[in-house]
């Protein structure tokens, strides 16, 4: 409150948009304004020749930059563009969107070799914007150098780089001014890129060395002279750097800002953690479990409101079928393994949306969001487009040539076949200007403030098709509204103004702030804002170069909705200080200045509820490493990979407990004992090989008071359909817990089971069983049996399936199970879930047999890819509930009953083997999911129909199939992806889905607990997938959830940083021992058992 | 193998003496024949058809314009190629008489390669301009043109069905090749990785060997890096030689790349560059045999079913060694051994190493078309002459076939026990097919 006085606020200008007439509402959102109008009529012009084209310089296409900012302080915000071959050019505002071309007066056209990004601040520090210029491309050492024009106060700027020391000559993508060591003056970060490619056999040694132009560099601010530190100070500088992005944030929350600087092609991405010493240490692998491949831009901000900064990296995967069918090539899983092992990691062609879990950790979410496919895309911008409080998103793109087509990899190779056999020279020039050419209309995406995002892009009048590149948000016309300047390659710039409000009559609210540096760093570059509004906390950071080759407004600007208000804003400036305003007057622009005696700033980092424990159940699972997509290429997840689950017996006289731990292929399942917390393994217990172990059940199967064991053998792997090795297995207990195989306990049973569960299903007072099959291998989709088998009372089981099941058992691809009594007539009902299956529910008549009565039963209980089930009473009202875990929604796929999943299958080209041909809708129509390559190795006699990937672009199912060939396909189909709640109110289950946390990953697993001890049923949920298709891209969001239940069947996620889990992997299991219900144990696959223990709260 | 153009071939035609339809067969040209013969060899180009798929699409082809040949003018002899093979089909439609031999025979070939290669429909056009040749030139009377192309229709239909047995739509019911996780076995290889091709070739029926495992050669030298071991000498020889090449053996290396799809990238674009394969190689070869000896309609297409069948026995005998040995390229092995930045002078293709399939199937047919035109017969090779290369001497097929042999190893793709019991390979199926058409 001390520091209000010593703050100047004033009021800039206070909108008056009432008297806006209706009529004029038609009009765009973002109104693209003509260069007659604003005076700006740059134009990015390329010129194609022989001397200069893609072929000699790869980075042809990439465009230019925007900066913008307030050269002369005069409270309206200016321009720069640069030209790659034209003319940089600045544009003063002279406010009401008016602009003066001022570049020649003002001397900053910069010189004619090849120019990249630029970066407007205050580098020498004197409160006057100064601007530096990158430039790259194959000219000489001083065509190279970048400038750095020096704002001399009267409109005019000098040139000075060498003077500064930056006039480095390195090829630039861009430079970001920032305050690395918090000595009160800007440093720089200078990302640069290689001009020449890179062969694969070159990438050891490429790495191994420096490279003096293609390296990133660190220079520091030493007294107004720039002193490369790179190496002294952790930064990479190999030849592999293809840097693309640029930005810094403090990522995880130290105090210290961290860099991120994305690269195109192989290369990962970096994070450089600031240690705090003057040096950085590179911990991507570390923060990150799979990124984009060719990133291009980025941006970090704090998009979910949580106070944590996220990260977006663009790539370059467009939207639409005929675009992604022209794109992607072959899978290669073995050069997918190279890039894995040789160190760069896991790389995807998509954007991707980091989400901040807390303590340096980020969840993948991309797809989940929705702005995963953007295209080629350049420039990606997080700013509050609709002041609704949320920071929507803008995606520029385009890429002059279609470069990547696949059709054009294999038939331009005819254009030089036909030139030789017609003994004519081939023309490369011609061959790049024969490329066709589509221009793409960029994107922008409006925050649902529920991790997703809503593409407005034609509603808010974005749509037209161009080549864009650099682009930067500013309020140019300080009305409160945050327009567009973007650069586009051939055509003039986009000056969007942005009428949202006006459009929408939505009257939102709206802060900025300028904030005001104590020291040289004037424009308090690395500064946070948090604002407060019911105790809920947002963030934005003061980094002005962000998106591509570029720099928004370093005014900052905060929406706030339409009942805007704002509790306080928290000022921490970047040496740690903090500046307090409580109820600061809205729809204003705030000047905030740093005042030297401001308290320290610190966060509350609250408590976690659980917590890794070291000593858990000593067995380490190790998968056999089939590649289930070489049986069969159409399969999207490898069923192979099920492991380890887990079964535990009930308690001992002693206190102690058994632990059944499955095994995969080639490495059996064990048996372990806990007791007072010490685990031992079980001598005696012995499983084979061969087996992979699907699911298990300690049950007292002869009836001698003694709990035996079931296991289900699952797999996929090199099984027969029919293998032996399929046949499920009972242990039985001889009495003091020694086990032995019973070989004549089970009928035959040949079928790749998934699940089993024990009941009393004919009420003879003897434990049944039912068996869930999951898949016949190398037969996919075609119905396995599952079993229901009777318990004859001499240990020995009889297949009654026949009998007692519909269908005779061929229930679908069954994947859990639950015996409960739901109809509460004195039998035990069976509720199923499976993949393609709705939920099911089988009523027991009478215990003779089952009658499925999912239709009575289930409400919106669709079909899914439902991988798991959890049976508790959530809602506190007697009965018992259900949790289903599905796919989620983090990938491409989102089906709903209008636009469902449908998998069609047949042998359709009479070969004996099945053809399963999934169809997926993009954009409103049905496409089949399979790419051109994929369809072929499945089909052989689809070769000569598709003799290009243009001609498979656009197909649809009846022009890839026929008429004939469709009729006799069969068909599963699936609607609903979302991990589910189903509350049981009687008669009937009715479906709602889990929160929107809930489908950022497979839920393969679930534990409801009352964590809490409130009384109300909370949950765990874990899963995840990488045993996936390349294409689809490992799911790995899911950290381990605890959802907090309000005892009404309502959940809340509880953030992981809170929370305490903090799982990397695939968690098939989760297993709570009743003698120890204070730790959960987690059964991640090929790794082992991970367990959590909750603390004791106070 | 000199290409002719439409109007070319006219120009030859009206100079012959003017003939009653379809009667003075012998003096339509056989370069009729070669010329649509490369116009497939284009289709495959188009396509990318891999070496082993290559020879079985010449097979097919090639066979069709024999027996074609053979039904229109003696439709009761038995005495084709077919009848020698292990392929007991003999369902094709009898001639009639207006059928004039070296249209069906044409046409034929053409109808088959439009229905088994993927790109087939390319060849309509080939189909029209062979009509507009033979009806200009008044070859086929206007009215027996249909009945000539009904003909050629349903012997190519005959084809297909019998084409369609041999097991090649199977091929995708195999679980599909993993790489062996074990040192001296084959990995995927630069630039494109791409996966191996056709690993269950072996599943394809052959023409004349009964038994493909009694071709097969002896086991490859162990993979042992001990200094002086086999393996480790022959490791060395590649890698030496590659580093000490006279341009006379880069010129050989070339000559003989015979790669149908070499991938060249420069960053997010990647260009094929396309060859004819090894067995377009040898076609060519045949032709340029054919036209050298002046050979007639009769010997010109028998030779050259017989070159297409045996290049494809010896691909299924290759492919089966290939596959069952899985042994590690040269580059793969320098390149984690001796010298991690080494690279071919030819990109490796995507398969294994053992035996060379250009010493397999370039021995083959040297044995074939030696037994046919004798061991002196010299040659002027210019089936290479579209890619740059200039044109090349031979004294005799052997004399190419050890070269194109010895090439793998100047080219840095082959050791040498592969190029040395890939030629015993192919020269004992080579022989024996010469001995059961005898």
């Amino acid at each position: 409150m001390e520091c209000l006085k010593k703050m100047e606020v004033w009021a800039l200008c206070l909108l008056a948009f009432i008297g806006f007439s209706s009529q004029k509402q038609k009009s765009a959102a973002f109104e693209l304004l003509p260069a007659k109008s604003t005076g700006i009529s740059f134009n990015n012009r390329l010129k194609e020749d022989q001397a200069n084209n893609i072929l000699r310089y790869e980075y042809f296409y990439n465009g230019g930059g925007v900066a913008v900012g307030d050269i002369n302080n005069d409270g309206l915000d200016d321009i720069f563009f640069t030209g790659n071959m034209s003319d940089n050019k600045l544009y003063l505002n002279q406010g009401d969107f008016k602009f003066k071309d001022i570049t020649g007066s003002a001397g900053v056209k910069g010189k004619n070799s090849w120019t990249t990004g630029v970066s407007m601040a205050d580098v020498n520090g004197d409160g006057l914007l100064d601007i530096y210029v990158c430039y790259s491309g194959k000219g000489n050492l001083e065509s190279r150098k970048n400038e750095l024009y020096i704002n001399q106060g009267d409109l005019t700027f000098k040139e000075d780089a060498k003077t500064f020391g930056l006039d480095d000559a390195s090829n630039s993508t861009q430079a970001m001014f920032f305050d690395f060591d918090k000595d009160g003056d800007l440093d720089m970060f200078l990302l640069n890129h290689n001009i020449t490619v890179i062969n694969e056999i070159e990438f050891d040694h490429a790495r191994s060395m420096r490279h003096p132009t293609a390296g990133d560099k660190l220079y520091r601010n030493e007294g107004g002279k720039f002193t490369d530190i790179s190496e002294k100070a952790g930064i990479k500088g190999n030849a592999m750097g293809f840097g693309l992005g640029i930005t810094a944030s403090d990522l995880n929350g130290d105090g210290w800002i961290d860099i991120y600087v994305s690269n195109d092609y192989i290369e990962n991405d970096y994070i450089y953690i600031n240690n705090g010493d003057g040096t950085f240490s590179e911990k991507m692998t570390e923060m990150l479990q799979h990124l984009s491949h060719f990133s291009m831009g980025l941006d970090i901000a704090d998009m979910n409101n949580d106070g944590l900064v996220d990260i977006f990296t663009l790539d370059m995967l467009p939207e639409d079928n005929k675009r992604q069918k022209l794109l992607y090539g072959p899978e290669n899983y073995e050069q997918y393994a190279l890039m894995v092992n040789r160190g760069f990691y896991h790389q995807n062609m998509r954007n991707m949306l980091q989400l901040n879990q807390g303590k340096g950790m980020f969840s993948e979410v991309g797809q989940l969001a929705g702005i995963s496919n953007t295209d080629w895309s350049w420039s990606a911008l997080f700013f509050d487009a609709d002041n609704s409080g949320h920071k929507d998103l803008f995606v520029s793109n385009g890429y002059y040539r279609d470069y990547t087509n696949r059709d054009f990899l294999k038939y331009k190779g005819d254009y030089y076949f036909k030139a030789a056999v017609a003994r004519e020279p081939a023309d490369t020039l011609h061959l790049v200007t024969s490329m066709s050419s589509t221009p793409v209309s960029n994107y922008i995406f409006q925050n649902g403030g529920n991790l997703v995002f809503v593409d407005q892009t034609k509603n808010w009048g974005l749509y037209l098709p161009n080549f864009s590149a650099g682009a930067a948000y500013a309020d140019l016309d300080n009305d409160g509204q945050l327009d567009l300047i973007v650069n586009n390659i051939n055509h003039p710039a986009f000056i969007y103004r942005n009428r949202l409000r006006e459009t929408t009559g939505k009257q939102t609210n709206w802060i900025q702030v300028k904030l005001k540096g104590e020291e040289a760093n004037t424009s308090a570059i690395g500064a946070k804002i948090f604002s407060y509004n019911e105790g809920k906390g947002r963030l934005v950071e003061q980094m002005p170069t962000r998106g591509f080759q570029s720099t928004v407004s370093h005014r900052l600007h905060l929406g706030l909705g339409e009942n805007g208000k704002l509790d306080s804003l928290v000022v921490v400036w970047p040496n740690g200080k903090s500046t307090t305003l409580r109820n600061p007057g809205i729809n204003q622009i705030l000047e905030i200045e740093e005042i030297a005696n401001g308290s320290l700033f610190a966060k509350n980092e609250p408590k976690t509820h659980f917590e890794a424990l070291e000593n858990s159940i000593p067995f380490k699972h190790q998968e056999y490493g089939f590649n289930d997509f070489k049986r069969q290429p159409l399969l999207l997840e490898m069923p192979s990979y099920v492991g380890p689950v887990m079964a535990a017996s009930a308690v001992l006289e002693d206190g102690s407990q058994l632990v059944f731990v499955g095994g995969t292929k080639g490495s059996p399942g064990k048996m372990f004992e806990v007791k007072n917390g010490i685990w031992s393994e079980k001598k005696g217990f012995r499983s084979e090989p061969e087996f992979t172990d699907s699911d298990a059940v300690f049950f007292d199967a002869n009836g001698d008071g003694h709990f035996d064991l079931y296991v289900c053998s699952g797999g996929y792997h090199d099984y027969l359909s029919t293998d032996e090795s399929l046949q499920d297995r009972i242990y039985i207990n001889d009495g003091s817990g020694n086990f032995k195989y019973s070989a004549n306990s089970l009928p035959s049973m040949l079928t790749s089971s998934a699940t089993v569960v024990a009941a009393d299903f004919n009420g003879d007072g003897l434990q049944d069983l039912f068996v869930g099959g999951r898949i016949v291998p190398g037969k996919y989709p075609l119905t396995p049996s599952s079993y229901l088998l009777i318990n004859l009372g001499n240990g020995k089981f009889e297949d009654k399936s026949v009998s007692f099941l519909p269908k005779s058992g061929k229930l679908g691809m069954v994947t859990d199970a639950a015996a409960i009594d739901i109809n509460g007539d004195g039998t035990t009902d069976l509720v199923l879930v499976g993949e393609y299956m709705p939920i099911t529910v089988l009523i027991n008549q009478a215990g003779k047999q089952f009658t499925d009565q999912s239709a009575q039963w289930i409400e919106k209980g669709d079909a899914g890819w439902w991988r798991s089930l959890a049976v508790a009473d959530f809602d506190s009202d007697g009965d018992l509930d259900f949790v289903a875990g599905n796919f989620g929604l983090n990938s491409q796929f989102k089906p709903s009953a209008e636009e469902p999943l449908t998998l069609y299958f047949a042998d359709f080209d009479e070969n004996g083997s099945i053809d399963p041909i999934l169809v997926s809708y993009i954009q409103g129509q049905p496409f089949p999911f399979p790419t051109r390559d994929e369809l072929l190795d499945q089909m052989y006699s689809m070769r000569p129909k598709f003799t290009d990937y243009a001609s498979y672009a656009e197909a649809n199912l009846e022009k890839v199939l026929g008429k004939e060939q469709l009729e006799k396909a069969q068909m599963l189909t699936a609607t609903e992806l979302r991990t589910s709640y189903f509350e049981n109110t009687g008669s009937k289950l009715a479906g709602r889905p889990m929160p929107i946390e809930a489908q950022m990953a497979p839920v393969q697993a679930i534990l409801p607990l009352d964590y809490n001890n409130d009384g109300n049923l909370d949950l765990v949920l874990a899963g995840n997938q990488t045993y996936i298709r390349i294409r689809l891209g490992i799911i790995d969001a899911n950290m381990g959830q605890l959802f907090e239940g309000d005892g009404k069947g309502n959940f809340k996620l509880v953030p992981q940083t809170i929370s305490g889990f903090s799982i990397l992997g695939d968690v098939k299991s989760i297993l709570q021992l009743p003698s120890d219900q204070d730790r959960i144990h987690f059964g991640i696959n090929n790794m082992g058992i991970k367990t959590y223990q909750l603390k004791k709260m106070p | 193998m000199k290409y002719l153009t439409a109007s070319y071939l006219w120009i030859f035609v009206v100079l012959a003496p003017s003939v009653a339809y379809g009667q003075k067969a012998k003096e339509i040209p056989t370069d009729f024949y070669i010329d649509n013969l490369f116009h497939i060899t284009e289709v495959m180009v188009t396509d990318v058809a891999s070496p082993p798929a290559a020879a079985r699409f010449y097979a097919y082809t090639t066979l069709a314009a024999h027996l074609a040949w053979e039904a229109a003018n003696n439709p009761t002899d038995a005495e084709t190629l077919l009848a020698k093979s292990n392929i007991e089909f003999s369902d094709f439609p009898k001639a009639e008489p207006e059928i004039v031999p070296e249209f069906a025979a044409i046409y034929t070939m053409l109808e088959v390669g439009k229905k088994i290669m993927p790109s087939g429909k390319l060849l309509e056009l080939k189909q029209e301009e062979l009509l507009r040749e033979f009806s200009k030139n008044k070859l086929v009377s206007k009215k027996a043109f249909a009945k000539n192309i009904a003909f050629a229709e349903a012997f190519a239909l005959s084809m297909v069905a019998m084409a369609k047995a041999d097991g090649y739509n199977k091929l995708s019911t195999f679980t599909r090749y993993s790489p062996k996780a074990k040192d001296g076995h084959w990995y995927p290889t630069p630039p494109a990785y791409m996966a191996p091709v056709e690993p269950e070739w072996r599943t394809i029926r052959t023409f004349f060997l009964e038994k493909i495992e009694e071709y097969k050669p002896e086991p490859p030298a162990a993979f042992d890096l001990g200094d002086g071991s086999p393996f480790k000498l022959q490791l060395d020889e590649v890698w030496k030689t590659s580093k000490n090449l006279t341009e006379e053996q880069e010129l050989i290396a070339n000559f003989w790349d015979c790669n149908p799809f070499k991938v060249d990238f420069s960053g997010h674009m990647a260009i094929g560059i396309k060859k004819i394969s090894p067995g377009g190689h040898w076609i060519g070869i045949t032709g340029i045999a054919s036209k050298k000896a002046k050979l007639d309609w009769k010997n010109t297409l028998y030779v050259h079913a017989l070159v297409g069948m045996g290049l494809h026995d010896a691909f299924v005998s290759c492919w089966e060694e290939k596959y069952d040995s899985d042994r590690i390229r040269p580059e793969s092995a320098i390149n984690k051994y001796l010298d991690p930045a080494w690279r071919p002078i030819l990109q490796t293709p995507p398969f294994p190493e053992y035996t060379s399939g250009h010493s397999v199937i370039s021995r083959t047919s040297a044995e074939i078309l030696t037994a046919f035109f004798g061991n002196d017969f010299d040659f002027v090779d210019s089936s290479e002459v579209y890619f740059g290369l200039p044109e090349r001497p031979f004294n005799s097929f052997f004399e190419a076939s050890e070269e194109a042999a010895i090439s793998r190893l100047y080219g840095g793709i082959h050791f040498r026990d592969a190029i040395e019991q890939g030629s015993k390979q192919g020269e004992k199926i080579g022989k024996y097919i010469v001995e059961r058409v005898r």
